[in-house]
């Protein structure tokens, strides 16, 4: 509980903040002079300057206008590869007119391969996404795309799942078979349904329950390492690299807000067929 | 660096407070520029079985200029009191819809079947708070409409502007599992609660006497079908809705001139499109932003507002067959 409350303070400030949220933009607003980012920026990253042109390091791609606010699909794409010398540490993935505005928080090694993370959100209103990378020698460099969700029925709330399933995962691979050396992406997705706390439906004192931690490993070395949140979409869906040198075991970890643990993992060789289609 | 900056956790304390909030602050903001917006005009009803009143509601976007009237909402007059079937996307369709009403009885308005959660079905229902009418919805609405209500009331304001005043969250008063038998004097209708489908919350009227089926949005008729539960469920639940016997019927959003249960046609073959066309993007590693692009496109003639709702329909058809 000594995380929720320290955040106690700082959850009244978004959402003082987010009140004025009811701007109602229809057109793109400048996202140099976005009110709501700078105390999220203050917040996450303080004085720190960011780089406001990051096209040569990272970039996102979704639809302008998403579809469905409850599964806005967004992917973060770095321009650069992963060195040693030079590489992303990690990306800060930003809705910035959420109640919590930071969706998700994903590291990467040199050994990433590339990074790159693909996942889906909520939106609560029409936002910037921004994409904030940290490189390894600190510099900070932003990217953002505006998306105009949460229009007509759309909601995003409010999707439901059997219980029965909750914490079941499954991987899907992007070819048939992996490739020793080079990166392979992968799907990870959780059976989860990353309650929302602004579903007014709960009772007093109920913690709504949504992933707080993802972490993926092989063969006992980091593949990706993310803290996410409630914005993240139900069932959290992820899409990412990673490049295996020998067989090995791919296994996941989940943490939830009720601290429910929930692993999973496959074995894998080059050229065996994968387990899950 | 810790993620979680927003929780906010004074919400936890009291789950009510932020929809509170949101209404106040949007009745704030636009009651103190307009006074109550005016109603719609031409708001229409058409008698389609006797005591069934339909008016159709328009097929544009939600604009200051259609209020919000995108639904097909209605009423049935019994003997002793008068059931609304849905209140229209605004108070000022609601409130045109009790006109209606009036033009036609004086009996007083006890039941307002809200359908389903969403926004061009309910926000008129305020309307007839004045009449102590009986709310009834489905028993999953109450959650639903909790997890919704704050963006719905936010993308009214976006939409409507000042138009949006005195549009509210109306919680139902009595919930409807299965089947619930209504006594309008002298006629019986029939809600129905189905399993998930268009929603995990659709309810259906069926007035007895006229055979009169009331499917709101379990039937488009020309424009785009939009799925917000399940694909599957949905298709299960038109299965059952075919051997309906009615010899009326009024679908959410579409006219109401094929025989039944014709014009479940169309959408079935919509629905089998995207299915087909899913699953094979999903075992062609397609992602669903690809299956978003590519899914359905042949069905694009056939279906108005089809920009607008399509790609979502595909967008939750992915993430419910991809744990297939």
């Amino acid at each position: 509980m000594r995380k929720l409350l320290r955040s106690v303070s700082m959850g009244l400030v978004v959402l003082a903040a987010a009140l004025p949220a009811f701007a109602n933009e229809k057109a793109e607003p400048n996202p140099a002079l976005s009110q709501y980012w700078d105390p999220i920026k203050q917040l996450m990253f303080g004085d720190r300057v960011i780089n406001p042109d990051a096209r040569d390091i990272i970039r996102v791609y979704l639809n302008v206008r998403a579809d469905d606010a409850s599964t806005v699909p967004v992917v973060v794409k770095a321009q650069i590869d992963q060195t040693e010398k030079e590489y992303i540490k990690s990306i800060y993935v930003i809705v910035e007119r959420n109640p919590s505005p930071a969706a998700g928080v994903f590291h990467f090694t040199p050994e990433s391969g590339r990074a790159q993370v693909e996942t889906r959100l909520r939106f609560e209103d029409y936002s910037f996404v921004r994409a904030v990378a940290e490189m390894n020698d600190g510099r900070l460099y932003m990217a953002q795309r505006w998306v105009k969700a949460a229009g007509g029925c759309s909601a995003p709330n409010g999707k439901k799942l059997s219980e029965a399933l909750l914490g079941k995962m499954k991987l899907r691979f992007d070819d048939d078979t992996i490739t020793y050396h080079k990166p392979n992406l992968v799907q990870l997705m959780i059976r989860h349904p990353n309650e929302s706390p602004l579903a007014a439906d709960f009772e007093a004192g109920h913690v709504p329950q949504f992933v707080r931690s993802v972490k993926v490993t092989y063969d006992g070395k980091p593949v990706m390492d993310a803290e996410v949140d409630f914005s993240l979409s139900d069932n959290p869906n992820f899409r990412f690299f990673f490049t295996p040198e020998e067989r090995g075991e791919l296994k996941i970890e989940v943490e939830d807000t009720h601290d429910r643990k929930f692993s999973h993992s496959v074995n894998i060789s080059e050229g065996v067929p994968l387990p899950g289609g | 660096m810790r993620l979680c900056i927003g929780f906010p956790i004074t919400i936890l304390a009291t789950p009510n407070a932020i929809m509170t909030v949101a209404l106040f602050a949007i009745a704030a903001a636009t009651s103190a520029l307009a006074g109550e917006p005016p109603p719609p005009a031409n708001f229409d009803v058409r008698e389609i079985a006797p005591g069934n009143y339909v008016h159709y509601g328009s097929f544009d976007e939600r604009s200051p200029d259609n209020l919000g009237d995108n639904a097909n909402i209605g009423f049935i007059v019994g003997d002793k009191c008068v059931l609304a079937v849905d209140a229209g996307g605004s108070l000022p369709v609601g409130r045109a819809l009790r006109q209606a009403i009036r033009r036609i009885t004086p009996l007083p308005v006890c039941y307002v079947v809200l359908t389903h959660v969403h926004p061009d079905h309910f926000f008129g229902a305020a309307a007839f708070l004045d009449d102590h009418a009986q709310f009834l919805a489905h028993e999953n609405y109450p959650a639903q409409l909790a997890a919704r209500s704050r963006s719905y009331l936010n993308s009214l304001q976006r939409d409507l502007g000042p138009a949006a005043a005195g549009s509210e969250i109306v919680r139902p008063t009595l919930l409807v599992a299965g089947r619930m038998e209504l006594d309008l004097g002298g006629r019986t209708v029939v809600v129905q609660a189905w399993p998930p489908a268009h929603t995990d919350d659709d309810l259906t009227v069926f007035d007895t006497p006229t055979r009169t089926l009331w499917v709101s949005d379990l039937l488009f008729v020309g424009h785009t079908p939009v799925i917000d539960g399940t694909i599957i469920g949905f298709l299960a639940v038109m299965k059952d809705l075919r051997v309906v016997a009615a010899d009326h019927y009024v679908p959410g959003h579409g006219r109401s001139d094929l025989p039944w249960p014709e014009p479940l046609d169309a959408q079935q073959r919509y629905f089998t499109v995207i299915l087909d066309e899913t699953r094979a993007a999903i075992r062609g590693r397609k992602t669903i932003q690809q299956a978003t692009d590519e899914v359905g496109l042949s069905e694009a003639g056939n279906w108005a507002a089809f920009d607008q709702f399509h790609r979502r329909n595909v967008t939750t058809a992915y993430a419910e067959l991809e744990w297939e």
